[in-house]
């Protein structure tokens, strides 16, 4: 482990710890690894880096030990914390790595810079600061299929403030027509942005692949989110139709399963 | 003669006296209404009570129309799962306290209104529920104006205000009968107009305030108007009655109840 280059990543929420990480992931000549600590099986990032990057290996938290011990020489490790971890526990200090703060080029003085070897300017966004520390609400979607034009509304209504203070927003959400889309949100940014996710279209009942939402921010109404989220989801009956109608327009598309973490 | 023509209120009574306030302080000597008195808003039964008592020539609304039909419109109604959720809660709403001489009072409702070369209605002549708006197609637009019979069709419907001149219109069609040479027609249209009178009780265009439109059929000049009203009273209403909290957050940004209807030009078919 000693030969590997472990880098952890930290930084405030939608500074850019992904994106900074990303351009580091398009080598595939070494050996890739990427985790995301304290985000459990499934992150929309783990699995996004997955689908982005097939040749690096994405490792769940419950295998993170596992892996670290046994990791092939020169191989390169990329960990990025989030912004609720304490960026002071054991684990994180014992590691031999190289510590990297993403930050708004705003902030000047933080925990982060105390911490890092390294800080990148990131993102021109107004740092919230951690006190209060903001809240994190995850919703894993998986099979669940989207109205389009209710997870517009919705998102507009979210991100806007409907429902509590939103700095942050990333998800993703898979479509009628068999695609799936990666949406992300910054506080401070401009817009939504919408990626289509390369993958094959998934038009047999419901898709049996990672989607959910992940929201940090402030006040947080869970309960008339979660509600408002399964408004905007299809009934079996109306997918099926939707699946059917696009089958017909693409009858050449097979529908398979195309990763798994 | 200064005509005052508001339309969609939608059971907001604040906005309501607001804009009442502001015609009589234009000096307006008749107010004509498009409809939608009722839907989304708490305050449905105090609103047609007002038009009532101040004598306002009414049109019926779409949601009008479904209080005293039934919800019974074809898909196009809502753009989207979610705003039809809404609009189906709210509808339910509306429709559990409405007062029975109100529901009576809306049924009787005229679908258009004439005054000279004037036509009011609240969609378009040929259904409360066909949106008119501004980029809807040349030909198209005049069609309607032509079927009302009118030089200036007033609509509402869409909450976004508009005045659209539709002039130099020249037609030409040819005729080919069986048996007979064909032969060729030129129609030429003089100036139409088609003003939206924007909304009072339920604003779509990025702002929360209500507006409506003046218009003086001596000059033929119009002018629209945006009253600015306590839209915080509105939205504490409608947290108090228990209507969805989201119609409140979307009142106070002028984003509307729920979004316009996919395709808008489509008529339904009920």
């Amino acid at each position: 482990m000693a030969s590997s280059n472990i880098t952890l990543v930290a930084g405030s929420p939608g500074a850019g710890k992904t994106t900074w990480i990303s351009q580091f992931l398009t080598d595939q000549s070494q050996d890739l690894f990427y985790l995301c600590p304290g985000m459990g099986r499934d992150s929309v990032d783990l699995v996004r880096i997955g689908y982005r990057f097939p040749w690096v290996s994405v490792i769940p938290e419950n295998q993170a030990q596992t892996v670290l011990a046994g990791l092939p020489r020169q191989a390169q490790v990329y960990l990025e914390l989030g912004f609720h971890l304490d960026l002071a526990s054991p684990l994180l200090a014992t590691l031999p790595c190289q510590r990297v703060a993403v930050l708004p080029p705003s902030l000047n003085q933080s925990e982060w810079h105390d911490w890092a070897d390294e800080v990148i300017p990131g993102n021109d966004i107004q740092d919230a600061g951690r006190d209060p520390l903001p809240e994190l609400w995850r919703s894993p979607l998986t099979g669940q299929v989207f109205d389009p034009p209710s997870l517009d509304e919705l998102l507009i209504e979210l991100t806007g403030g409907a429902y509590g203070k939103v700095m942050r927003l990333k998800g993703i959400f898979e479509m009628p027509d068999g695609r799936a889309f990666h949406i992300d949100f910054v506080q401070g940014l401009p817009g939504i942005e919408y990626t289509e996710l390369n993958l094959p279209r998934w038009l047999q009942g419901r898709p049996n692949r990672f989607s959910g939402l992940e929201v940090v921010g402030h006040h947080l109404e869970q309960e008339t989110i979660s509600k408002t989220l399964l408004a905007s989801c299809l009934a079996d009956d109306v997918l099926a139709q939707y699946q059917h109608q696009y089958q017909r327009l693409h009858p050449d598309e097979e529908t398979k399963e195309v990763f798994s973490i | 003669m200064k005509l005052a023509v508001i339309s969609c209120i939608h059971g907001n009574y604040e906005a309501l006296n607001a804009v009442l306030s502001d015609i009589d302080a234009q000096k307006a000597d008749q107010i004509y209404c498009l409809g939608d008195l009722v839907g989304y808003g708490p305050y449905p039964n105090a609103v047609v009570e007002m038009i009532r008592s101040l004598d306002i020539p009414t049109c019926q609304g779409c949601w009008d129309e479904d209080i005293v039909e039934g919800l019974n419109a074809c898909e196009c109604s809502y753009p989207s799962q979610l705003a039809e959720t809404r609009g189906r809660l709210a509808h339910e709403w509306t429709n559990s306290v409405i007062h029975p001489e109100v529901r009576e009072y809306l049924a009787t409702l005229p679908m258009t209104l004439k005054l000279d070369n004037l036509c009011f209605v609240h969609g378009s002549p040929s259904s409360q529920h066909e949106y008119l708006l501004p980029s809807m197609d040349g030909f198209a637009a005049l069609e309607r104006v032509l079927s009302a019979d009118a030089d200036v069709l007033f609509c509402g419907h869409t909450h976004v205000p508009y005045v659209r001149d539709l002039e130099d219109a020249a037609l030409s069609v040819n005729v080919q009968q069986p048996d007979q040479t064909e032969s060729p027609k030129q129609f030429q249209v003089a100036l139409r107009q088609i003003v939206n009178v924007g909304s009072v009780g339920e604003p779509r265009h990025g702002r929360p305030n209500a507006t409506y439109v003046l218009y003086d059929t001596d000059t033929a000049q119009v002018t629209l108007r945006e009253v600015p009203y306590d839209y915080a009273k509105t939205c504490l209403a409608i947290l108090e009655q228990g209507l969805p909290p989201i119609f409140a957050w979307r009142l106070a940004r002028g984003m509307e109840f729920a979004e316009r209807a996919d395709d808008p030009t489509h008529v339904c078919e009920r």
